[in-house]
């Protein structure tokens, strides 16, 4: 019983009261505000959550505008998240969803959930793929590229659906191949530039190719949707 | 009263024996064994380094036993994976023997699978589609020695995507001027999965079972000079080789959009006769060995032209009413009853004015 009592005493009088750290995760994303030795110059336990909140949304914007415009390669790679492809899963999956109506003219387009296992698991498939002939990039990493160059075929779905909106012509099916083809064309040159260089050249062929059909299927569900 | 040390702490935890014991064991050991344990507790945090894991095998501690084989492993991958790669890269014969001792769940161990280049993927499609190509002993050279995955994959989720996109815009074109809206059918895709891989999987599984049940009992005195003759592949090069074989149903079934009846079963024959030969004639060591080599060689080629068939049966010939029967179930009947009475009606103007 004494003994315990000391115990507790000289714990509480031991001489390294103060418990100070730092808590910094590894792998966290800090777009705009990251010091050269990789901690955080703001603190998220005493800003408010607003600040929070916007910092990752403005994370987000960043990584839209460089997939838009693919010059700069490192801040896609170092810093990945996955909220911009679920937004562009989501929004995708939801308009190319077939209609679900009994009658005979009910199209069979894919259902939901297709969509969205075709984006999820192509993109992890496609990044298997590059894993195993050799790349040097994380598995989450080329996720979030892929999912992030998914923004010109969504943007094309979009422009497809307002043109859908009119008539269905020759010409106005026209503008549609050629939007499709340009996001299509635009993505996986994004992605790319993103991940062209983290393959060894004598299989940049073997790893793009995935990449291509990936984009390719996308953009033929975006085109034939009607 | 005076202030104990961290030591005088942990012997006096000791007394109430269980879980806290096991610190004060071990503390020394990290001591020892070169000064990097620095958690407490941490076997994991000092044995990952590999400098005293061999201190702490010696103690017969599973935990520890488990670190030191995770760690040797993990030094054999470090040390083994890049030189197979550049190796395979150099000289093309690969070096799949290496990554034997490889645990199958980390993914170094499926490398070996995706251990091609650019120009060996295109030399084997070539190879699958082109008689006469390839050597004697490709089976055993080539594709025995480093048989991949990567080809046989992509191939065939091309051919699934190629045939599902090429189906949909035949009957877009069939029926692009009946004034009927058309509708893509995503459920294409799913039925050319389905067969695609099963054809893919399966065929060279019951293949290779085959092969093992009717191998040739084989003499002494015969067995030196037909050796080099006579091979049985092994499972993952028979899947290699039949994804290859698919390869020439990719171009064919982009081809198969153009609605003549006629070329359409010309490109099937010559496709399956092509591919077909090639595969008797990359098998050819292997049927040697086999008993009943004649009836393999019939059954392989006639899968092959049954496939292809079938692709341009279900997927380019079936008129609208048989293409949507799967998904609305009340579609059929009335699509029937349609053409039915327009068959009628047709008759019976016909009849009408036959009697006028």
């Amino acid at each position: 019983m004494d003994s315990k009592l000391d115990m507790f005493e000289d714990v509480n009088t031991s001489p390294a009261p103060s418990l100070e750290g730092e808590m910094s995760i590894p792998g966290k994303r800090m777009t705009t505000t990251t010091s050269p030795g990789g901690v955080p110059d703001y603190n998220t336990l005493d800003e408010p959550i607003r600040e929070t909140v916007l910092r990752d949304i403005r994370a987000v914007g960043v990584k839209f505008y460089h997939v838009l415009y693919p010059k700069e390669k490192s801040s896609l790679l170092r810093d990945w998240d996955l909220w911009g492809p679920l937004v562009l899963c989501t929004f995708m999956a939801t308009i190319l969803q077939g209609s679900s109506s009994a009658d005979s003219m009910a199209d069979n387009g894919p259902e939901f959930a297709q969509v969205f296992v075709i984006v999820w698991i192509g993109a992890a498939i496609v990044t298997l793929n590059s894993k195993l002939l050799g790349g040097n990039i994380s598995f989450f990493q080329s996720v979030c590229v892929l999912g992030y160059c998914l923004t010109p075929v969504a943007i094309s779905l979009i422009v497809c659906r307002v043109i859908l909106l009119a008539a269905h012509t020759t010409f106005l099916f026209f503008l549609r191949f050629v939007t499709t083809t340009m996001g299509f064309a635009w993505a996986t040159y994004a992605s790319f530039v993103f991940l062209g260089q983290s393959q060894p050249p004598h299989r940049k062929p073997l790893a793009v190719y995935p990449i291509f059909l990936f984009f390719f299927i996308i953009s033929w569900l975006v085109l034939s949707h009607n | 009263m005076e202030t104990p040390t961290a030591d005088d702490l942990l012997q006096f935890r000791d007394y109430s024996g269980g879980a806290p014991a096991q610190i004060n064991v071990n503390s020394p050991t990290h001591a020892t064994g070169g000064g990097s344990g620095s958690g407490s507790g941490g076997a994991g945090g000092g044995g990952a380094i590999g400098g005293n894991t061999n201190a702490q095998r010696q103690r017969g501690d599973p935990l520890a036993d488990l670190i030191y084989d995770m760690s040797t492993s993990a030094q054999t991958l470090a040390g083994g994976g890049v030189p197979n790669a550049q190796n395979a890269s150099l000289d093309g014969s690969g070096a799949g023997g290496g990554g034997s001792k490889l645990s199958f769940l980390t993914i170094e161990y499926y490398q070996q699978f995706f251990n091609v280049d650019t120009y060996m993927v295109l030399e084997r499609i070539a190879n699958s589609m082109i008689p006469k190509r390839a050597a004697g002993n490709y089976l055993r050279m080539n594709i025995g020695e480093n048989p991949d995955l990567y080809g046989p994959f992509w191939i065939t989720v091309t051919l699934i995507f190629s045939i599902a996109i090429s189906g949909n815009i035949a009957s877009y074109l069939q029926q692009a001027n009946d004034g009927y809206r058309w509708h893509y059918n995503f459920h294409l895709v799913s039925y050319a999965a389905t067969c695609i891989f099963l054809y893919a999987n399966i065929l060279p599984a019951i293949l290779w079972a085959l092969f093992k049940y009717s191998l040739k009992p084989v003499d002494a005195a015969e067995a030196v000079e037909t050796d080099s003759a006579s091979y049985t592949p092994t499972l993952l090069s028979l899947m290699c080789i039949y994804g290859y074989s698919l390869a020439i149903y990719i171009p064919v079934s982009i081809l198969w959009v153009i609605n003549i009846s006629l070329l359409q079963w010309l490109l099937v024959i010559t496709a399956a006769l092509l591919s077909g030969t090639v595969l008797i004639a990359v098998l050819t060591p292997a049927l040697r060995n086999s008993q009943f080599s004649l009836f393999l060689i019939i059954g392989i080629l006639s899968a092959h032209i049954v496939l292809a068939a079938g692709f341009l049966l279900y997927f380019f010939h079936s008129p609208p009413e048989v293409v949507s029967s799967g998904y609305p179930p009340a579609a059929p009947p009335a699509a029937a009853l349609k053409t039915v009475t327009d068959a009628a009606v047709n008759a019976g103007v016909v009849a009408g004015n036959q009697t006028h």
